[in-house]
């Protein structure tokens, strides 16, 4: 399989802080990696750096064969971001919206209509796609989001805790589209979340990341193998201990 | 096409069904208030025309008589009260009256004794509105039995009254006014009182504009940071500057509209009021007309040209308040923080605003002048007066400074939107600390 993405030592450093430490990792085409780890841990720092929002202190991430130090424009193409508790514009509705970033990715009339049908398929939302973003339940609004980020097929679509604050269907739904999107289209995804246990169940690999490092990548079902553990969360756990004890 | 996307977005995002109906009720008030205005001043003119005076004649003499009689003559409605006591206040509420003019016991002697005889004027103030008090002024019926007692003292010592106005007006004052080098045979005060009420609605126009626009364009980026919705647009294959270029074109359009509005409806509201001048007292036009006139012969009047001049400078000003919008709706993380963004724009744009409306900039001592001409928003300010008094350099100067802290505040916008500092700087307004924000 082609590596989609290639993090090579992603380093973030804020006036005292090291908000990512040297993050190496990469993505193949259709998988769904996930970085996993509690609040604080580097996920979203290094997501944003990935995204081309945030500039790398040192080293550098490649997409499709773009950096995002020397191209984050070209980047911007072949990605789609949904970060973490992300809103829409509450007074646009939600056929309004999607046609709106569907504009972004493209001026050609046809395909940002080819866009914005199959970000109403999957949405799931159908006449309520005409109503205000702000009349819609949280809920609602993720799946928006996510058919948003989805619709333009990019080669990698970046979610920042796709799930945070949904109810267990909602929560479930969203995480079979990933992965029947990633199975049946070949798109990548990386993930973030604290949830480990979720996780487990979406993601093809995952990486754990604590205080801006990652410490250590692979299958979950390596993972809790090679740690002896039942879950992700005991595997994070033992990583972390181990860590401190060297 | 993509920045056409962007443009309507954001003009959606500020014209909004609310605005539109703050405007409309914007004209709906601006007409309401010109038709009380007009209503008061017909009431005003109405009463000077025709005042109603109140008289207690405690002399009671042929010649008081002959002088109420006077003003009845002279078209005033004359009401006559008894009073009994000095208590004013006590005997105004009783009459129900707001004025009253006491002619005491021994007017008549004094006259006939030569001496200076004493009137009393009693007037009711309800309250510091300029309208609200000049019909309770008893100054002009003062004013008539003033000159017929004159006229009695003229017959007594065998004057005429040309010599009596030799006397009170010895000399006669050929007032004229010099702009540069024209002169207009008019006082300065009339000049400048017609210049105020001509030029004073810019200013206004202008300063709610720029606190308007400035405050819908912070909120607007505020917002997107806010929701994270700017995160989203960041990552877009859309360039950064169509981003800012969009957002500040949308605000333009917003201030331009809400310009239009706020003219229209100022114009609805000095038109209602002429209308209640001019049609009940003609003379006031033809005196209007020739002030014109003066302001043409000395060059006051602005040409199409100069008036395009301070349009320019004024969609400067415009362009400086909304690049520093920008700049405060990215450093702001929260909603409260958003409504307090503003104050910085508030300060330099109220301080120069009220030392303009008070004094000539121009004219101040150099270390004040420097400070004052410093501030931006000074120049937009003084662009008309800069023009009318031939400052032609002087307005140049101020355009090509904003012009120039217009593309120095651009530059930072721009700054900031390519680097990742809109996302990790906040400046958290009316809190001490400045902070930089990291995340997971």
């Amino acid at each position: 399989m082609a590596k989609i993405l290639e993090v090579k030592g992603l380093t973030k450093q804020y006036d005292k802080v090291l908000a990512a430490d040297k993050v190496s990792f990469d993505i193949e085409e259709g998988e769904i990696f996930a970085l996993i780890g509690p609040n604080g841990a580097g996920k979203t720092t290094t997501i944003r750096m990935i995204s081309t929002l945030l500039i790398p202190t040192d080293g550098d991430a490649v997409i499709a064969g773009n950096s995002v130090v020397k191209h984050p424009e070209k980047i911007r193409e072949d990605i789609t971001y949904l970060p973490d508790e992300a809103g829409a514009y509450k007074n646009m509705t939600g056929i309004k919206y999607l046609r709106f970033m569907a504009g972004l990715f493209t001026s050609d009339i046809e395909k940002i209509n080819a866009y914005v049908e199959r970000a109403k398929n999957m949405c799931g939302l159908g006449d309520r796609l005409n109503d205000k973003i702000g009349t819609y339940s949280r809920g609602m609004a993720r799946k928006l989001l996510l058919s948003r980020a989805v619709m333009t097929k990019p080669k990698l679509a970046i979610l920042d805790e796709p799930t945070s604050g949904l109810d267990v269907l909602n929560a479930i739904e969203i995480r079979k589209m990933i992965k029947k999107l990633a199975a049946e289209e070949k798109m990548s995804f990386l993930l973030s979340s604290h949830n480990m246990l979720e996780i487990e169940f979406v993601s093809d690999r995952v990486g754990i990341i604590a205080k801006g490092h990652l410490m250590v990548t692979g299958k979950p079902e390596e993972l809790k193998e090679r740690y002896g553990a039942s879950n992700l969360e005991e595997v994070f756990e033992r990583v972390v201990k181990n860590s401190e004890v060297h | 096409m993509k920045f056409i996307n962007l443009l309507k977005k954001e003009l959606s995002e500020i014209i909004t069904v609310q605005m539109i109906a703050t405007m409309g009720v914007l004209i709906v008030v601006f007409m309401m208030m010109g038709n009380l205005m007009s209503g008061a001043i017909d009431s005003v003119v109405e009463d000077a025309t025709n005042p109603k005076i109140n008289i207690c004649d405690l002399d009671d003499t042929e010649l008081t008589d002959s002088l109420i009689n006077g003003l009845k003559d002279a078209g005033a409605e004359i009401t006559e009260i008894s009073v009994n006591s000095d208590n004013y206040a006590a005997v105004l509420k009783e009459n129900k009256i707001k004025n009253l003019i006491i002619i005491p016991d021994g007017f008549t002697e004094s006259v006939e004794n030569k001496e200076k005889p004493k009137l009393i004027s009693v007037s009711k103030m309800e309250s510091a509105a300029t309208l609200a008090n000049i019909t309770n002024d008893n100054s002009g019926a003062a004013s008539f039995i003033n000159n017929c007692v004159t006229n009695i003292v003229a017959q007594q010592t065998g004057m005429s009254m040309e010599d009596i106005d030799l006397i009170t007006n010895p000399i006669e004052v050929d007032e004229n006014t010099v702009v540069a080098d024209k002169t207009a045979n008019i006082s300065i005060s009339t000049i400048t009182a017609k210049l105020a009420s001509q030029s004073s609605m810019l200013p206004i126009v202008l300063f709610v504009l720029i606190m308007l626009t400035s405050q819908s364009l912070i909120t607007s980026v505020s917002n997107e940071k806010i929701d994270k919705t700017l995160e989203t647009l960041l990552s877009a294959p859309v360039s950064r500057v169509s981003i800012i270029t969009a957002k500040m074109l949308a605000a333009a359009i917003a201030a331009l509209l809400n310009a239009v509005v706020m003219m229209v409806g100022f114009l609805v509201f000095m038109k209602d009021i002429t209308n209640g001048v001019t049609e009940q007292l003609g003379e006031v036009v033809g005196e209007s007309l020739s002030v014109d006139k003066a302001l043409d012969v000395l060059g006051l009047n602005l040409s199409v040209g100069q008036y395009i001049l301070v349009g320019i400078q004024f969609f400067v000003t415009m362009m400086i308040c909304l690049s520093v919008s920008i700049i405060l709706g990215s450093l702001v993380n929260d909603a409260k923080s958003a409504q307090t963004a503003i104050l910085p724009i508030t300060i330099i744009v109220m301080f120069p605003y009220v030392i303009t409306l008070l004094t000539d900039v121009n004219a101040l001592s150099t270390v004040p002048r420097i400070l004052i001409n410093a501030i931006p928003f000074t120049h937009s300010f003084t662009a008309m007066s800069n023009l009318m008094f031939g400052n032609v350099k002087m307005f140049a100067i101020g355009l090509g400074y904003q012009i120039l802290v217009f593309a120095v505040c651009l530059f930072i916008a721009l700054k900031l939107f390519k680097s990742d500092k809109i996302l990790t700087l906040s400046l958290n307004f009316g809190k001490k600390k400045k902070k930089v924000q990291t995340e997971d």
